[in-house]
């Protein structure tokens, strides 16, 4: 069986528990929809989630909605318009729009013969409009939708009173207010996902050497797309009050989408930035290139996540697995996912940034002992295999507070 | 000799949507929610943490210090869990504790707590233990959660002051063998060890024999 697989990182007791909360649903019908097979964390999830839940009886499948551009800028807008109010705002014709492609896509998708429906991000939001009676409809909002635009919101909630529960990252990142359970189910990642795999050593420093640099000396890497929000300026500024006292490189590794004007503008002034600099490389690369990336982490002596805002960083999560300690912003889910001074460090400033990374260029011996606890503190939480669990005892839940014909 | 079956309980979170913004305000809250939100911040803490020297012991107390109530943080996390036989019991004192803290319960705090409550369920793996043998054949076959609602749930449940797996072996005569479990220290290790901390105990007995 697929679940046995991960034995090898859980051991065969957790895989026997997860076997046994999923004995009930065994031939449930379970429907995932989301807006895209490729890219994000949503369908790298899924990708691995589908056939673990039908390896376990579930009949579950995964269906991907379609939509013009048109459609696409507007759940960009609905999206950002959730996250925080800006000077957009949502109108009548984007409502229109928004709408016209949810009553198209019903004609493709047809959510009838589900006992349960999780519906991922605003996208696909709209579709609970076919909800039938008995069926158990899950918004999965990815996330922080606390300080949403109000009229946005009011748009959203209409569809959200709908749908039995909510399931978000942390409860930071709920709406007050809203009526319906709201689960909290952290993100998780995939040992078996070719970022986390292991690697070869040689793979290892052949990747360095592609990119000139030294796998010899000490690394601190940030991996993140081109985004002021990952406050790449800040990690700079950080490396250079390190670079006083210690000998080490800089990579910040990552990319942005060729519709992505900012990205782009936020990638030439990085580039420009670290031009004055010296060790300090940035890479640009293309979207596949987990195994460079996977390198690159497993290369790292300490990893840096100095986000402004985050939903949760899975790219800690990733590090944390590879033994890294990580120094990270003390912000949305990063809070949850580093434990402050035992697997890495939570930080509020460029100082404290440059501090802590110091701190554990120094102290050998220390990073090694958080980058073990990192390690256990995945294994213990933040693998798919614990969010599987968790959809399991939610699905368990939700239809034994109603029972569901079948 | 009864015999020794292996259950387990698995959770997930569910946000109450209560949130606290001054300590008065979370007392209030405190009085009145589900037991499982107790069982949340302090049992499954211990799960999620249990391994981590943590500075304090659960989410209560955090908050208190995350706010600056140090002394209340510490007043906090000396409450030990396993030492309780009920959620009913825990609340009370943390009530009391909070009450009697002579603080202003009314200011307002700069980081808001919010409750979550433990949605719980319990599973048999259908794995049975008659002897010392098919004892720690069945620990070899559990895992993280089993062993946790064992050792420390249970004594929720049966609202007795012993882990489940002493308390059988009592009744089968390993007296020294449950006071051995009982004392394997839940703080100190991760739930890993301990499991191969008490493989290697009942091994260690069942060799002896």
């Amino acid at each position: 069986m697929l679940i046995e697989q991960y034995a090898t990182y859980i051991g065969e007791g957790n895989i026997e528990e997860i076997k046994a909360v999923a004995e009930p649903l065994k031939g449930l019908k379970v429907l995932h929809v989301n807006s895209t097979r490729l890219g994000g964390g949503v369908s790298e999830i899924l990708y691995r989630l589908i056939p673990l839940m039908r390896d376990l009886g579930i009949d579950a499948e995964w269906q991907v909605i379609k939509g013009d551009e048109e459609f696409f800028k507007v759940t960009k807008k609905i999206h950002n318009l959730l996250h925080m109010p800006g000077h957009d705002r949502l109108t009548s014709e984007d409502i229109i729009t928004y709408m016209r492609t949810t009553y198209e896509n019903l004609s493709y998708i047809d959510t009838s013969p589900y006992d349960i429906v999780f519906i991922h991000d605003p996208q696909p939001m709209g579709l609970i409009v076919n909800k039938r009676q008995g069926q158990k409809w899950i918004w999965r909002c990815h996330i922080d939708i606390s300080t949403p635009d109000e009229e946005t919101w009011k748009f959203v909630e209409m569809f959200v009173n709908a749908y039995d529960a909510i399931v978000f990252h942390i409860a930071e990142f709920a709406k007050e207010g809203v009526k319906i359970p709201k689960f909290i189910i952290a993100p998780s990642i995939d040992p078996f996902h070719d970022k986390n795999v292991e690697l070869d050593r040689n793979f290892i420093t052949s990747t360095l050497e592609k990119f000139g640099i030294d796998p010899k000396r000490p690394i601190v890497l940030q991996v993140s797309r081109f985004d002021r929000l990952k406050d790449p300026f800040g990690v700079l500024q950080a490396f250079k009050m390190v670079k006083r006292a210690c000998d080490c490189q800089l990579v910040l590794a990552g990319g942005y989408a060729s519709d992505d004007p900012e990205g782009e503008e936020v990638y030439n002034e990085v580039m420009e930035e670290a031009s004055k600099m010296k060790d300090v490389f940035v890479l640009n690369l293309p979207p596949d290139s987990h195994y460079e990336i996977n390198a690159l982490q497993r290369a790292a002596t300490v990893v840096v996540q100095k986000s402004i805002r985050e939903g949760f960083g899975l790219v800690v999560t990733e590090a944390m697995w590879k033994e890294k300690p990580v120094v990270g912003g003390n912000v949305g889910g990063i809070r949850r996912q580093i434990v402050n001074g035992f697997t890495g460090y939570l930080v509020n400033s460029i100082e404290g940034t440059a501090y802590r990374i110091r701190q554990l260029l120094i102290n050998s011996e220390m990073a090694k002992v958080m980058g073990r606890n990192a390690k256990e503190r995945v294994r213990h939480t933040f693998l798919i295999t614990r969010q599987l669990k968790d959809y399991l005892v939610l699905i368990n839940y939700l239809i034994n507070s109603d029972h569901i014909q079948r | 000799m009864g015999e020794f079956r292996f259950k387990s309980e698995v959770w997930t979170s569910e946000y109450t949507g209560i949130k606290a913004n001054t300590i008065h305000a979370f007392l209030k809250a405190l009085r009145h929610v589900h037991e499982d939100v107790i069982y949340y911040h302090l049992y499954r803490n211990i799960f999620e943490f249990h391994y981590l020297p943590l500075d304090y012991a659960n989410s209560f107390a955090y908050w208190m210090a995350e706010n600056g109530y140090y002394v209340l943080a510490e007043k906090l996390s000396v409450i030990d869990p396993l030492q309780y036989t009920s959620l009913e019991d825990i609340r009370h004192d943390i009530i009391r504790i909070l009450e009697d803290s002579g603080e202003d319960l009314d200011v307002l705090c700069s980081k808001p707590f919010y409750f979550i409550r433990a949605v719980r369920m319990a599973v048999d793996l259908n794995i049975v233990a008659k002897d010392l043998e098919s004892f720690v054949n069945g620990l070899k076959k559990i895992g993280w959660h089993s062993l946790f609602y064992h050792l420390v749930t249970a004594r929720l449940k049966l609202g007795k002051p012993i882990n489940d797996f002493s308390r059988w072996f009592e009744s089968i005569g390993e007296v020294e063998l449950a006071r051995e479990i009982e004392k394997v220290n839940l703080w100190a290790h991760t739930l890993r060890e301990v499991k191969g901390q008490l493989i290697s105990i009942v091994e260690r007995k069942l060799y002896a024999h």
